[in-house]
C-alpha cells in the first residue's frame, strides 16, 4: 500500500480563513478599529488613566465649550466631556457581562434542548423560554429591582436571565441539524457519553453561531442600559450615558444641548460600529462561504 | 463517419474558463475543443472537478459570474456565436433550441407549484399557446417521457413524485419547446439504478423521437458504453481523448482513460485479488504541474510528459483524438465498425 | 471458519426497526414505517456480508439498529452469543469497542474542528486505552494502515479529498481494534479511480486484521469484490441471501435478477436483454400485501398478491441459498 500523497494540500484552518476573509471587509475594519477604539478608551477608565474627575464639581453652571470643558459643563458644574468618557467603561461593562453570560448560558441550554429534542427535557425548556420571553422586558427588570432590593446587579440579572433565549434558540435549531450528522452518529459509536458529544463534538460547531450572537446581545444590553438607567432602574452608583441623557431632560427645556448630545453621539458611535462589526463577522463566519 | 462534411450543430473552440476563488484563478477548463452533430449522443466523462459540469453550463451562457468567467475561445451552435451574446438572447436560445437537465431534479422544480403549472408556464410564454393548448401539449409531454396517468399527474406537487419521476418531468419540460440539444448533466446519478435503466432508455427512446443531439455529462462509463455513440474523456480542466464507444472501451489510447475504464466496478465472473486503481490523486487545479497533467499518475510518463503539455491531436483512423506524447496503441480489430 | 462451537461473530434474529409517523393535531402516531422489517442472518468471524438493495429499503437503517445507534424496535442482536439489544449503557460500553461503523459521507462524519490525531484518538481516550504516548503511537500507526503518512496528524478534515477523509475515518473504526464493522456504502461518495483505492484497502484489512464487515452497498458490482455472501434487501426485508459465488452466477430472486440486469455495463458491444422494472418502490409505510415485490415484479401470479412467500432454502444443507419467492416451489 502507498501512502497517498498529500503534498498539494493547502493547510489553513476554519478560523485563519474567517480572519482572512474579514480582514479584507472594508466596513468590517473600520467598524473593528473604532470598536478597539472605544475599549481602550474603556480599559483606560478602568485603570484610573481617564476622566478620574468625573464626579468632581468644577466649573460654573451650563459652561459651553472650552479648551478646559471640551463639551462644556452641566448643571452643577461637572465636566461633561469626562463624564462621557467615563460611562463608556460602564457601557462596555454591562454589554461585556450580560453578553459572555447570556451567550455561555444559552448556548448550553440550547445545546441541551437541542440534543434531546422531542423529550420532556427539550419541552420543559422550550416552556421556559416561551414564558420568559413572553414578559415585558422592563416590567420584569423592575421586578427583579425591586426583587434584588436595589442591588446594582439587578440589571444584569435582567437582562441575562430574559437575553439568553435568543442564543438558546439559535443554538437549539443548530444542535438538531449537527445532531443527525454522521460525525456525531461516529461519535456514539465510540462509545462517546451524551455530554461529551454536546461539549466535544456539538458545541464546537456553534461557536460561529455564538460569537455573532454575543455581539448582538452586547449591542442591545448597551441600549438597554441606557434606556433602564434613563427610567432609574439600571445605573445606580457611578455614570452611564443613560444617566447623563436623564439628566439632561431637564437642561434640553432650558436649551442647553451639551449633555444630551455627548451622551447621544458616543453611544451612537459604538453601538452603529458594533453593529456592523457584527455585520462583517457573520459574513465571515458563514459557514456555507467558509468551509 | 459520412457526418464529418457537415458543419456540426455544436462546435467549441479552444474554450478557456477560469474561476476566481479566495486562493487565486482556477480554470476550471482549459483549451477545450470539441464538435457535436446533429441527432447524436455524445458522453463528456470525467471525476469530481474535471470541468464536465462547467462545459455544459457554459454551452448555455449559465457560468455563474462572478466568480466565473469566459476568458477565450468561441461556441458556435447552428453557425451562431454564443460567447458574448447578450442575456436576452441567450434567454431564447435557452427557450428554443437548447435545453438542459440536472442531476437533482428537486431543486430544479419549485416545491410551491404545480407539475403543470411549472411547465405550462414555458409553453404559455415562448410558443404562445393558450392554457388549454397548454395543459394538453403538457399532459402529451409526459405521456411521452413514460409517466403513468398523465392526466392525474399534471396537478401533482414535485415533492409527491419519485426521484425517478421527477426526472422524466423534468425531461419532459426540457423537451416541451423541441430543441435541437439537450444536455443531461448527471441526470441518473441521484437515481437507484433500476429508476436509472428506466430513465436512459426514456433519453435514448426521446433523442430518436425528437431527432436532437444529446451530450451526456456523467462520471459512469458505463452509462456512456450504453447510451451514447462518442466520449469525450475529461482531466483536470483539459480534453484527453475524444473517440468513439466502441474505439474508447475496446482500445483506449489515453492512460488515463484506461485507467478510468480498468477502475470502474463491474460483476466480473472471477474476482480479482486486488482492484486496479490509478495511484496518487487528482491534482491541485492552483498547482498544476507543467506538462501532462496525468503525468504523475501515469505508468507512461517520461521527461518529455512533465515538461510539454500534449495537444489533442487526431489519433489515427477516424474522427478520433487523443492528448498523449505515449498513447496506447490503436487495436485495428476494433476499427472495423 | 472459526471454532467449532456453532455460535457465530453476530448473529441477528427478527430484527425490526418502525419508525412512528406523527400527525394530527395531537401529534399522535398515525402510522409507522417499517425500515427494517424481520430481518435474520449471522456472520462469521473474519467474513462479510454484503447487503444490496435501493435506497430507502432499510439497509442503512439496519446497520445502525445492529450498533444500537438506532434502538430496535424488536429483535435478537447476539454477539457471541449474547443479545446486546436492552443491554444497559454500562455494559453496551465492552459491546461497542468490539464493532465500528463507517459512514458514506467523508464529508460528514468528520468532525470539522478537530484534527486528525484528535479524532482518531478519541476511542482511545473514550475506552482509557494506553497511556497518552502509547495513543499517540497508536495513531501514527493506525494512520500507516490506512497508508497515510504522520506528518498530517495536526491538520483538519476540510484539508483533505474525500478519500483521504475515508481513510481516516477507516483509521478511527480501527483504532479500538474491533471484531465487526458496519460499513455502511464507504465508497459511494467517491470517484471511480478512488473507489478501487478503498475498496482495496477495506478487502485488505479483512484479510490481514480478521475483521468481519457488514457492508452495504447499493450497488452490486462494488459488493462483489469485498463480500462472501450477500443479502438482497427489498422494502425492509431480505428477499434472498446466498453466497458471492451462488449469487452471481444464478441469482434466483426476480428482483436480484433485475437489479443485476440494470447495472450499466461499460462494454458497449455488449447487447443483452435488460429486465426494466415497471414503476417505483412502494412506501414502506404503507407494503403491498403478498410478495413485497409484486407490484413490480416481471413474473407476478396470483398466489403473490396475496401469500407471503416464505423463505426457502434452494441450495444445499452446506452451501445454502435462501430466496424469498414463490417462483422457486
Amino acid at each position: 500500500m502507498n501512502t497517498v500523497a498529500i503534498t498539494t494540500v493547502r493547510r489553513e484552518s476554519l478560523w485563519s480563513k474567517a480572519f482572512y476573509k474579514f480582514s479584507r471587509d472594508r466596513t468590517g475594519m473600520i467598524s473593528l478599529v473604532f470598536v478597539l477604539f472605544y475599549m481602550l478608551i474603556a480599559f483606560g477608565v478602568t485603570l484610573g488613566w481617564l476622566a478620574t474627575d468625573w464626579s468632581d464639581v468644577q466649573g460654573g453652571k451650563w459652561e459651553g465649550m472650552s479648551t478646559t470643558y471640551w463639551f462644556g459643563t452641566n448643571m452643577i458644574g461637572q465636566d461633561i466631556f469626562s463624564r462621557a468618557i467615563y460611562s463608556t467603561k460602564t457601557a462596555f461593562e454591562v454589554g461585556l457581562v450580560v453578553a459572555l453570560i447570556a451567550t455561555a448560558v444559552g448556548a448550553v441550554i440550547g445545546a441541551i434542548s437541542g440534543f434531546f429534542s422531542g423529550t420532556w427535557i427539550d419541552e420543559v425548556l422550550l416552556w421556559l423560554m416561551g414564558v420568559l420571553d413572553s414578559i415585558p422586558f422592563y416590567l420584569f427588570v423592575a421586578a427583579i429591582v425591586f426583587a434584588m432590593q436595589e442591588s446594582p446587579y439587578a440589571m444584569h440579572v435582567a437582562m441575562i436571565s430574559t437575553f439568553w433565549t435568543g442564543s438558546s434558540r439559535l443554538v437549539r435549531g443548530e444542535v438538531i441539524k449537527l445532531r443527525g450528522l454522521e460525525y456525531v452518529e461516529a461519535a456514539h459509536a465510540i462509545g462517546v457519553s451524551e455530554l461529551g458529544i454536546i461539549f466535544r463534538h456539538i458545541l464546537p460547531n456553534t461557536t460561529h453561531i455564538l460569537l455573532v450572537q454575543a455581539t448582538i446581545t452586547f449591542v442591545a444590553a448597551i441600549k438597554s442600559e441606557v434606556i433602564l438607567s434613563f427610567l432609574g432602574l439600571g445605573v445606580k452608583d457611578g455614570m452611564s450615558w443613560g444617566l447623563m441623557i436623564a439628566e439632561s431632560s431637564q437642561e434640553v427645556m432650558a436649551g442647553f444641548f451639551n449633555n444630551f448630545l455627548a451622551a447621544s453621539v458616543l453611544m451612537f458611535g459604538l453601538v452603529m460600529a458594533f453593529n456592523m462589526f457584527s455585520d462583517a463577522l457573520q459574513d465571515a463566519l458563514d459557514p456555507r462561504k467558509v468551509s | 463517419m459520412a457526418e464529418d462534411k457537415k458543419p456540426p450543430l455544436l462546435s467549441v473552440q479552444n474554450l478557456i474558463i477560469e474561476f476566481a476563488t479566495e486562493n487565486g484563478v482556477v480554470r476550471a477548463t482549459d483549451n477545450i475543443s470539441f464538435d457535436i452533430f446533429a441527432n447524436e449522443t455524445v458522453g463528456i466523462v470525467g471525476e469530481s472537478g474535471c470541468g464536465k459540469t462547467v462545459t455544459g453550463l457554459s454551452i448555455l451562457g449559465l457560468i455563474p459570474s462572478p466568480p466565473g468567467r469566459i476568458v477565450g475561445g468561441s461556441i458556435t451552435f447552428m453557425g451562431r456565436e454564443l460567447v458574448g451574446l447578450p442575456e436576452e438572447e441567450m434567454r431564447k436560445i435557452r427557450g428554443c433550441h437548447i435545453s438542459m437537465i440536472f442531476q437533482e431534479p428537486m431543486t430544479a422544480l419549485n416545491p410551491v407549484f404545480s407539475i403543470g403549472n411549472q411547465m405550462t408556464d414555458v409553453l404559455i410564454r415562448h410558443h404562445g399557446l393558450t392554457r388549454r393548448q397548454a395543459r394538453d401539449s403538457a399532459i402529451e409531454m409526459l405521456a411521452k417521457v413514460g409517466i403513468p396517468a398523465p392526466a392525474k399527474r399534471i396537478d401533482e406537487y414535485p415533492h409527491q413524485l419519485s426521484g425517478g419521476m421527477r426526472q422524466r418531468v423534468m425531461i419532459a419540460m426540457a423537451l416541451s419547446c423541441d430543441p435541437k440539444l439537450l444536455i443531461a448533466d448527471e441526470p441518473t446519478t441521484a437515481l437507484d439504478v433500476t429508476t436509472q435503466a428506466q430513465v436512459l432508455e426514456q433519453i435514448s427512446k426521446l433523442q430518436a423521437e425528437f431527432h436532437m443531439a444529446v451530450v451526456l455529462i456523467t462520471h459512469d462509463l458505463g452509462v456512456v458504453a450504453e447510451t451514447c455513440r462518442r466520449a469525450i474523456v475529461m482531466y483536470c480542466g483539459r480534453i484527453v481523448e475524444n473517440a468513439s464507444i466502441e474505439h474508447l472501451f475496446a482500445s483506449p489510447r489515453h492512460p488515463y482513460a484506461k485507467g478510468l475504464l480498468d477502475s470502474i466496478p463491474q460483476i466480473r465472473s472471477q474476482r480479482l485479488e486486488e482492484l486496479p486503481i490509478i495511484p496518487g490523486r487528482v491534482p491541485d487545479l492552483l498547482q498544476l504541474p507543467p506538462g501532462c497533467r496525468f503525468a504523475d499518475r501515469c505508468p507512461r510518463a517520461d521527461g518529455l510528459c512533465s515538461e510539454q503539455i500534449p495537444k489533442l491531436a487526431p489519433s489515427g483512423t477516424h474522427a478520433d483524438r487523443v492528448a498523449c506524447h505515449h498513447p496506447y496503441p490503436a487495436v485495428q480489430a476494433g476499427s472495423a465498425s | 471458519m472459526s471454532g467449532q462451537d456453532n455460535t457465530a461473530l453476530l448473529e441477528v434474529r427478527e430484527l425490526k426497526k418502525f419508525f412512528p409517523v406523527r400527525g394530527g393535531l395531537l401529534q399522535r402516531v398515525v402510522t409507522q414505517v417499517r425500515a427494517v422489517d424481520g430481518v435474520s442472518f449471522k456472520i462469521d468471524k473474519g467474513l462479510t456480508l454484503g447487503l444490496v438493495g435501493e435506497s430507502g429499503c432499510g439497509k442503512s437503517t439496519l446497520g445502525r439498529a445492529i450498533l444500537r445507534l438506532h434502538e430496535p424496535t424488536s429483535g435478537q442482536i447476539l454477539i457471541d452469543g449474547q443479545d446486546i439489544v436492552g443491554l444497559p449503557r454500562s455494559r453496551m460500553g465492552e459491546q461497542r469497542r468490539r464493532m465500528q461503523i463507517i459512514f458514506q459521507d467523508p464529508f460528514a462524519s468528520l468532525s470539522p474542528r478537530r484534527t486528525v490525531a484528535q479524532i482518531i484518538r478519541e476511542p482511545l481516550d473514550v475506552h482509557g486505552i494506553g497511556t497518552a504516548q502509547e495513543r499517540e503511537r497508536r495513531v501514527i500507526e493506525l494512520l500507516a494502515d490506512v497508508g497515510m503518512g504522520a506528518e498530517i496528524r495536526d491538520r483538519y478534515p476540510h484539508e483533505f479529498s474525500g478519500g483521504q477523509r475515508q481513510r481516516i475515518g477507516i483509521a478511527r473504526a480501527l483504532a479500538l481494534e474491533p471484531d465487526f464493522i458496519v460499513a455502511d456504502e464507504p465508497v459511494s461518495a467517491l470517484d471511480v479511480s478512488v473507489q478501487s483505492q478503498v475498496l482495496n484497502l477495506i478487502a485488505e484489512l479483512k484479510k490481514k486484521r480478521g475483521i468481519a464487515f457488514l457492508f452495504i452497498s447499493h450497488d452490486l458490482a462494488v459488493i462483489q469484490h469485498v463480500s462472501d455472501e450477500i443479502g438482497v434487501m427489498y422494502l425492509g426485508q431480505i428477499v434472498e441471501h446466498a453466497t458471492v459465488g451462488d449469487l452471481y452466477s444464478a441469482p434466483k430472486h426476480p428482483y436480484t435478477q433485475a437489479l443485476m440486469s440494470a447495472i450499466p455495463v461499460p462494454d458497449p458491444t455488449a447487447r443483452r436483454t435488460r429486465i426494466v422494472l415497471e414503476g417505483d418502490v412502494p412506501s414502506p409505510m404503507n407494503p403491498p400485501a403478498g410478495c413485497l415485490f409484486h407490484t413490480r415484479c416481471p413474473q407476478a401470479q396470483d398466489r403473490c398478491r396475496t401469500t407471503v412467500p416464505a423463505m426457502l432454502n434452494v441450495g444445499s444443507e452446506t452451501n445454502p441459498h435462501r430466496v424469498a419467492c414463490h417462483l422457486q416451489d
